[in-house]
């Protein structure tokens, strides 16, 4: 790693330089409105996926509420005892709905940034180098691109028990190629310009230019196909969890939805659907409305002519 | 590169990886534990003998490289095999299920396709304006949503609490059409096909709309338009002039999308209980049907890699500015 060697003051320089730059995309994202309500949906799901489990009033497998003769509470709607109703189960839903923020909050964070990670690296070099390595590499994002996700991924799970950390592995698996794609086709454009040439004519080795040169060019976006991932792979885990192949031993939003619907408690509990599709619903749209400010800040063509 | 060596080599590789996927296909398939038989044993319906002797009769005992080429040589003639859960061939169980995704899916993404293009080149042209904002966060909801969330959403209000339309499948269960027009031009396929219709045009609104609107946004500065305007044509006019020349990425995409319709279908399929591919899929799997499992995939990666290949192709044959050796 010696040719990443740079004294302090210019690495100082470099992260005041990058941290400046994105407070001011930020300011810029925030003057949307929508991506003020982005912002503020990711925020509270934030804090649900942290403190959701904490502030369940009951156990939410466990605990069967009761009526007050002593009978299971089941399909109640929203009352006082349980402000979103009980399932056919007689569980109570909000206790359901808290529980189940972290699981999808955990897939979506870890799932959405090891997308990100491994479709910038492979991106960046695929692009940096070109040649044999790109044309190795993007055939792989080819092959990834022709083994749909779905039903792939429920083959694999069919054999092996459905973890957390084995969803979010599959949903890293299946989702890097694209960040990949896009990473790589902007670095096609980056490594052209002067700035990278002088570096590598300055005597700068492959590795210093493709990190400190060519990468900060490629951050933006590489930060957007981030939130995007974080999207797509809450929508991934949903997707499993309702067709039956989700972890079993936890309470998610797409389990929720899956119960509903297996046990045909569709026909009359909305409150037992409404909260967790309003969850997911919410969640990715957060994302999609504070990616789309944000890409409108990225892409200069699309300022226009304002 | 000339454009022949360019097609040549595209439909090399497209074919190179269907191989590689099928064989994909097959080892994750073989490397499940057991087989379809064993849990028969395990509930005492069937004997070993009577086990080991099935499994000769679908092959299943023979040597895995056996096995393989014999895989690859029924694919290569889109012969599946016998359906080990139904007994009977899976090219009868997979055939009508896929006419049923596609009448599904084919006119919705045309529907969507269009309206949403529109929309979005009028949307661009009229940048600011709150029919803009309005359009983008909406169809920014349905996009990002996942499309059985939004399935439910009109399951539960449509279905369930107005009772508007039925909820479940595709004809009522009493109903037994003969033939494909009784089967597909009849009132009450008709109010089955709604709802899930709807989802998927909403689901894919947000992506035709967004490029519709990027790219003539893009070209509302250039000076082709200039010109128009100077020439005296309305503002009508001037924005059919932008939209023919922000074809090109909706085209493309519309190919890339129809090669990804079959995998972004099945939770809808499940939702609606659609008797499509993609809900014949899971149910495949659930009992561990390996032909029929296959077939399926099979048939949802060649779409990708044709529809992909088919973009890439139009995408070099009507964009002069694109290098084919860049693709």
């Amino acid at each position: 790693m010696s040719t990443l060697n740079m004294d302090t003051d210019t690495a100082k320089d470099r992260l005041g330089d990058l941290w400046k730059r994105s407070r001011r995309t930020a300011l810029f994202v925030l003057e949307d409105n929508a991506a003020k309500l982005g912002v503020a949906i990711l925020a509270a799901f934030t804090f649900l996926g942290i403190f959701g489990p904490e502030l369940a009033p009951y156990e939410p497998i466990e605990h069967t509420m009761r009526t007050e003769d002593g009978g299971i509470m089941r399909m109640s709607e929203p009352n006082d005892a349980a402000p979103l109703g009980t399932t056919t189960y007689g569980k109570d839903v909000l206790s359901q709905f808290l529980e189940g923020a972290r699981p999808t909050f955990i897939v979506g964070f870890f799932g959405g940034i090891g997308t990100g990670i491994i479709g910038f690296l492979v991106g960046l070099v695929s692009g940096y180098f070109g040649g044999r390595v790109d044309e190795a590499l993007m055939r792989l994002t080819d092959l990834t691109f022709s083994l749909p996700f779905l039903p792939m991924a429920l083959l694999v799970l069919t054999f092996v028990t459905p973890s957390i950390a084995l969803i979010t592995a599959v949903i890293v698996a299946f989702f890097w190629k694209m960040p990949a794609r896009v990473i790589r086709s902007e670095v096609l454009t980056v490594k052209e310009r002067t700035f990278v040439k002088s570096a590598r004519a300055s005597g700068a080795g492959h590795f210093r230019t493709m990190f400190l040169h060519v990468a900060p060019n490629v951050l933006g976006i590489g930060f957007l196909y981030t939130a995007y991932a974080v999207a797509w792979a809450i929508a991934g885990q949903a997707s499993l969890a309702f067709l039956g192949f989700g972890d079993p031993t936890t309470t998610s939003w797409g389990r929720m939805l899956r119960q509903v619907f297996a046990s045909g408690g569709m026909r009359e509990a909305w409150w037992w659907v409404f909260p967790p599709a309003i969850g997911i619903a919410a969640v990715t749209t957060a994302v999609f409305l504070v990616g789309r400010a944000f890409e409108e800040v990225v892409n200069p063509e699309l300022r226009g002519d304002e | 590169m000339t454009f022949r060596r360019f097609l040549i080599k595209r439909i090399v590789i497209a074919f190179l990886l269907t191989l590689v996927s099928v064989s994909i296909i097959f080892v994750t398939l073989r490397a499940l534990p057991g087989t379809p038989f064993s849990s028969l044993v395990a509930s005492g319906g069937l004997s070993g003998e009577q086990v080991a002797e099935l499994e000769a009769q679908y092959g299943l005992n023979e040597p895995i490289y056996v096995q393989y080429v014999k895989y690859i040589q029924s694919l290569l003639t889109l012969n599946f095999g016998y359906s080990i859960a139904e007994s009977r061939p899976v090219s009868a169980i997979i055939y009508p299920r896929l006419l049923n995704t596609l009448v599904l899916l084919v006119p919705a993404l045309i529907t969507t396709a269009i309206v949403s293009s529109i929309a979005g080149l009028y949307a661009g042209w009229n940048r600011g304006s709150a029919f803009e904002q309005g359009s983008i966060v909406v169809t920014t909801f349905f996009r990002s949503t996942p499309v059985f969330v939004t399935g439910i959403f009109l399951l539960v209000i449509f279905a369930y609490q107005l009772g508007i339309f039925p909820a479940f499948g595709m004809r009522s269960p009493l109903d037994n059409p003969q033939g494909a027009i009784e089967t597909y031009f009849a009132v009450d396929f008709a109010k089955h096909y709604f709802l899930p219709f709807v989802a998927t045009v909403l689901y894919y609104s947000g992506d035709f709309l967004l490029l519709a609107r990027n790219s003539v946004i893009e070209r509302k500065g250039s000076a082709f338009l200039t010109l128009h305007r100077a020439k005296g044509l309305t503002e009508r006019e001037q924005l059919a002039r932008a939209g023919r020349n922000s074809m090109l990425p909706l085209v493309t995409y519309f190919a890339l999308r129809m090669g990804m319709l079959f995998q972004g279908v099945i939770t809808l399929e499940v939702v609606f209980a659609w008797p499509g591919i993609g809900r014949t899929l899971v149910q495949a799997i659930n009992q561990q049907d390996y032909p029929t499992v296959q077939a399926a995939v099979f048939i949802m990666a060649l779409a990708v890699i044709v529809m992909n290949l088919l973009a890439d192709v139009m995408y070099a044959k009507i964009d002069p500015t694109v290098e084919e050796g860049d693709l």
